[in-house]
């Protein structure tokens, strides 16, 4: 599935992260801003695809600003971002898939 | 904002050494408990400006509050590249909340939202030119105009100044508040020079005469005496872009009219001579005895007076305006 609107979820105050989503071009385009980016890159990353995944998004760029969440935090607020820019607020599959 | 908000707002402002700008179209305030402002953040189109926090309550984090506030305003609009233009003293602050810095000078910051926003302009740049156009002996120069719409004067520029360069970039500006919108006025120009074949054309993008790099030239006509604004568009283009299309040459047009624009050129003549750029003033072009301008095109066309629009603009250009049945 594709991201067409975009959205944002989560803010910049600390142990929280900011998520956008926006249009990708065909390729989950990711970009990441961390002060642990050297301990937690990778892990903030596969946290981020795995989300994506489980939500069926293989069209998307999405940036995080992460300012120390826990990776239930990064979840949270990918699923959120993703949730708002298909206007999906009702029924909400957390940790799941949209059918569509 | 207005009233005795948008007064509370400017004081606050002037105590931290910032000035209101007129464009701003939304401001986030935290308060403490007497109501009185201690941290302000705003907005204008995608540039985030006048952000400051009162001395007494830094470091608990209210920036990064206000930064989330400004920053869900413009993606529920939509807007999603964003820019900062602010002082350098704060550019960690910014830094820690995902702004990348464009330019930094001694007294300017400049950041955008993206880590690989300019890099990919500048390719793009660099994909639209042709080889022979980056090679080291050719003189290369560069006309930016904004084209509203392109008229025999913008074609009369571009002829003088490819007598005195080999190639000329043509960067065509972006931004969609004037009479055509951008897009128009990029086929209109495509039009105007189909035959002019040193001519590479581009898109500005936000990175000349934008919101972001010169917020004032967009209202030009409301202020007369004000200062220009214009270092910071002025020094990107010298230190980032021209070197990238070694470009040594930019041309303007004199300025008969407006004040704001004739003070950017002068500007211009002090800046860029510093980054191994000269600036080449060349005389507009006058048609029986006043000179051709987009505005004078803009008036007649408002007026239906056709006759006269065809007398100032190329031909294709003319058929474009016709078909679209403007004004």
């Amino acid at each position: 599935m594709e991201i067409k609107k975009p959205a944002v979820a989560g803010t910049l105050e600390s142990s929280d992260c900011q998520v956008t989503v926006e249009a990708g071009e065909g390729k989950i385009d990711f970009s990441l801003d961390s002060a642990v980016i050297n301990q937690y890159g990778n892990q903030i990353r596969k946290v981020v695809f795995e989300t994506l995944s489980n939500l069926g998004i293989d069209s998307v760029r999405i940036a995080i600003v992460d300012k120390g969440a826990l990776d239930c935090t990064i979840r949270a607020r990918v699923e959120a971002a993703v949730f708002r820019s298909l206007e999906q607020t009702e029924n909400l599959p957390w940790g799941g898939a949209i059918r569509s | 904002m207005r009233g005795r908000e948008l007064q509370n707002l400017k004081r606050f402002l002037d105590k931290m050494e910032l000035e209101y700008d007129e464009g701003i179209e939304y401001t986030v305030c935290v308060l403490n408990e007497e109501y009185q402002i201690i941290g302000t953040g705003s907005v204008e189109k995608n540039v985030i400006k006048c952000v400051a926090i009162d001395p007494a309550y830094q470091g608990q984090g209210y920036s990064a509050t206000i930064l989330s506030a400004l920053i869900q305003y413009e993606f529920d609009k939509a807007v999603t590249h964003l820019f900062i233009y602010t002082k350098p003293k704060n550019l960690d602050m910014f830094a820690d909340m995902g702004f990348h810095t464009i330019l930094m000078t001694k007294d300017i910051l400049f950041m955008e939202n993206r880590s690989r926003g300019f890099e990919s302009f500048m390719r793009a740049l660099r994909e639209e030119t042709p080889e022979e156009a980056l090679r080291k002996d050719a003189v290369i120069g560069a006309v930016v105009a904004n084209c509203n719409p392109f008229t025999l004067g913008h074609r009369y520029l571009l002829e003088e100044a490819l007598k005195r360069c080999d190639y000329l970039h043509l960067f065509i500006l972006s931004d969609d508040r004037g009479a055509f919108r951008a897009e128009e006025r990029y086929a209109m120009v495509q039009a105007g020079i189909r035959d002019m074949e040193r001519v590479i054309l581009h898109r500005t993008s936000d990175y000349m005469i934008s919101a972001a790099t010169f917020p004032t030239y967009f209202f030009k006509d409301k202020l007369q005496a004000k200062t220009a604004n214009c270092r910071l568009d002025l020094e990107l283009f010298a230190s980032r872009i021209a070197p990238e299309l070694s470009i040594t040459k930019r041309f303007v047009g004199t300025e008969p009219g407006c004040n704001v624009t004739r003070q950017y050129n002068e500007e211009m003549k002090k800046i860029l001579p510093d980054y191994g750029i000269t600036v080449e003033e060349i005389k507009r072009k006058e048609l029986e005895g006043s000179f051709i301008s987009a505005s004078r095109v803009r008036s007649f066309l408002e007026t239906r007076e056709y006759d006269e629009v065809k007398q100032l603009v190329p031909e294709d250009v003319f058929e474009l305006l016709v078909e679209k049945g403007r004004p």
